[in-house]
């Protein structure tokens, strides 16, 4: 019984603000959901779902999300083992470095978003086009955030700036745990540099770079603040990704319904793509 | 959101991979869970003697707010003691889903100024009162002029009533017009488009025409006028409309014009694009649909335009304007109910729609018409606009299906899809939100 009592209090907070939540949505799903208390709701079976499958903007919205997931992850999980490596050594001042790479992990997305913002502004007074008009020596104006690609290339480069240091905290600590012995050997029978990384310490890495993949995978699959705050999933909706038009469905145009039904099927689909992906890798690390 | 800081590194024994499946199959869950929950708030139910009533609007600061609350919020704490009106002004944009969100949590302000667009939504998300059937709405609703009286209808029942109206009519600018030998303001629409040609000075960076967004609201008289639609009669389908064969015609012309350079940068918009008002003001954009709200802009504007005001070009269609405007809307859930329908029928009264007339909000009652002309003369262009105005579709479905029908257009206009392809889009959104509105 006492070990059903030290849970219950994580059990009730985990109910409450996790799996109540979560079947709720997929209950709002299946009606036309209508947020005022007692108001009828009309229940509209698999409708919502369909509608996935006939919106327009859907598309654009998932090839983003399938972008923004292969561009960032692979480069943030880059990024952050070299960090991690370069500091992993007797680096003077690593420690400060470390803090350095951290920082934009733990700040607030609404902060930072809105630096980029200020940094990517269309005005000539906004930094990176200030920064090019002393280069190019005449004004430039360039709108940013209003144009498709450029508008996802600073979502991208944002994501990247404040994600990588996540990946470098889980390296180090991982690359901390590569048996030295392994690596000196190595050295000392000869190998070269990049097969020691190759052949000794990548393959050490691999519950690291597991749970590093599947987490990033998850956070690039559920993309949603730096995209709302930036770009409002704008210019014509070129770059929303599939949570910012869930969240416009629901609280922009008061589709509850057909919100939850995209958000619902979302998660679906992460699960089981969780899931193979979890199992590929394991599988490679056997 | 990844919640990457509260996390620990983990050794590899600490990870087994069965701890790793159930963390990310959790976190997918969560992440991809999303907050519909609205935090409850239970508001003061404390009643003092004095009542305030809080009235949420988006008036504009420098000409409307000072008349509001220097000549009308007086006069009626003046008449009705014990009432005082809390003048809450917010951003136009997000005020609708506010409303929604205060109303589905107990705690909605008892009286808000809303674009007549917003109604049906409003209405049937539950949130506002159902005027139908009230004593003191009959009087209302008989004098109301039609147009405006009909954006607080839904789905059998009105709901609120009419504040303001406006409506657009062409500005057209003296000097440009007189240098390009032009004698007066077009009266039909291909002779619209052809001034809008001959207006266009590239070297002057002048262009003919201001088309202001991409929306219903700029481009719907264009449409309407040359005798498209956006949907069909009974507000169920946009196909057949939003892409049929006269819609696309107007369309195509405008998109024309844009493309040859004689539409100015305000009809993509973004940044470094010169807002329809800004660029007339200027003579950069010879002519312009706009509102009354725009001879009140240009009264205060340096340099000041000299400009006409003239009926909408006449096309296949007619001479077909938009109506715009606001409507009261009384919350379902307000506190103050009886205070509240005395503060709204101070504000249709001939006092206050006169006095607001003055700051460019015409009156909704036909019999206040001759008042306001004679307070504003450039009106009477206006009311005579409205005969033949029509209101947007009015269905809950409107705000989805507008968007979706500008996002389209605007792709057009930057070279992203051809205009069969995006209309076909729109109309299939338009499709799937009219359809949410049955």
């Amino acid at each position: 019984m006492i070990p059903y009592a030290l849970l219950a209090p994580a059990l009730i907070v985990y109910a409450l603000f996790s799996v109540y939540p979560i079947y709720r949505q997929c209950d709002i799903s299946f009606y036309n959901w209508h947020i005022f208390p007692g108001e009828s709701n009309p229940f509209v079976g698999f409708s919502n779902y369909a509608q996935i499958f006939r919106d327009p903007v859907i598309r654009t919205a998932a090839l983003n999300t399938l972008l923004f997931l292969v561009v960032t992850v692979p480069i943030q999980m880059a990024i952050g083992l070299f960090s991690a490596a370069m500091l992993t050594d007797k680096l003077r001042g690593s420690a400060l470095w470390r803090i350095v790479v951290y920082v934009p992990v733990v700040t607030s997305w609404v902060v930072v978003s809105y630096v980029f913002a200020y940094v990517f502004n269309a005005s000539r007074g906004g930094l990176m086009n200030s920064l090019l008009s002393v280069f190019e020596g005449h004004p430039v104006q360039i709108d940013w955030l209003a144009h498709t690609w450029t508008g996802n290339a600073v979502i991208w480069l944002l994501s990247i700036w404040k994600g990588f240091g996540w990946s470098f905290i889980i390296f180090l600590a991982a690359l901390d745990g590569v048996p030295r012995e392994l690596v000196e050997s190595a050295r000392v029978d000869g190998a070269s540099e990049p097969r020691v990384w190759r052949y000794v310490i990548i393959p050490s890495l691999r519950p690291a770079i597991t749970f590093v993949t599947v987490l990033l995978v998850i956070g690039a699959t559920t993309v949603f603040a730096q995209v709302y705050l930036l770009t409002l999933g704008g210019p014509f909706n070129s770059t929303q990704v599939l949570f910012s038009w869930a969240y416009q469905q629901a609280f922009t145009n008061f589709a509850f319904g057909y919100g939850a039904a995209i958000a619902s099927l979302l998660a679906v689909v992460l699960f089981g793509f969780s899931f193979v992906e979890i199992k590929l890798l394991r599988q490679q690390e056997a | 959101m990844r919640k990457k800081s509260s996390m620990k590194a983990p050794s590899r024994r600490a990870m087994s991979s069965r701890h790793r499946l159930v963390a990310a199959g959790t976190a997918a869950l969560l992440l991809a869970c999303g907050a519909t929950a609205a935090s409850a708030s239970t508001g003061s139910a404390a009643r003092s003697k004095t009542v305030t009533l809080k009235f949420w609007n988006a008036y504009n600061d420098v000409t409307e707010t000072p008349v509001m609350n220097k000549i009308v919020i007086p006069r009626f704490e003046k008449e009705n003691p014990g009432i005082k009106v809390e003048d809450v002004t917010l951003p136009y944009a997000g005020m609708e889903q506010k409303f929604i969100a205060a109303s589905a949590a107990g705690n909605p302000p008892d009286l808000m100024r809303s674009d007549i667009a917003w109604m049906p939504q409003l209405a049937s998300e539950g949130t506002l009162l159902k005027t139908s059937g009230k004593s003191w709405f009959a009087p209302l609703k008989s004098a109301a002029l039609p147009g405006p009286l009909s954006t607080n209808y839904y789905r059998g029942s009105y709901y609120g009533l009419p504040d303001d109206t406006n409506t657009q009519v062409l500005f057209w600018n003296k000097a440009d017009f007189a240098a390009a030998g032009l004698p007066g303001p077009p009266t039909t629409l291909s002779q619209l488009y052809h001034d809008a040609q001959v207006l266009t000075v590239p070297s002057k960076g002048q262009y003919g025409l201001g088309v202001d967004s991409t929306d219903i609201w700029n481009v719907g008289p264009y449409v309407w006028s040359s005798g498209g639609e956006f949907t069909n009669k009974a507000l169920t389908k946009a196909t057949g409309s939003m892409n049929g064969s006269v819609t696309s015609a107007a369309l195509n012309t405008l998109v024309g014009l844009q493309k040859a350079g004689d539409i100015g940068s305000d009809f993509l918009g973004g940044a470094g694009a010169v807002g329809g008002e800004t660029g007339f003001a200027s003579g950069q954009y010879a002519m312009l649909y706009d509102g009354p709200w725009g001879v009140t802009t240009y009264e205060t504007s340096n340099p000041k335009p000299s400009y006409g005001l003239a009926p909408l070009p006449k096309g296949p269609g007619g001479s077909i304007s938009i109506v715009g405007g606001e409507d009261l809307a009384i919350a379902r859930g307000g506190k103050h109910l009886t205070d509240t329908i005395k503060f709204v029928q101070f504000l249709s009264s001939p006092f206050a729609q006169i006095a607001m007339a003055k700051a460019g909000d015409m009156s909704v009652y036909k019999t206040d018409e001759a008042a306001e002309v004679k307070a504003r003369p450039f009106l009477k262009v206006f009311a005579q606009q409205l005969l033949t105005a029509k209101a947007r579709p009015v269905t809950q479905g409107y705000g989805a299906l507008d968007s979706a029908f500008s996002a389209d257009l605007q792709k057009v206009l930057a070279g992203q899809a051809t205009l069969p392809d995006a209309l076909s889009d729109a109309a299939q959104a338009g499709n799937a939100a009219l359809e949410a509105g049955h």
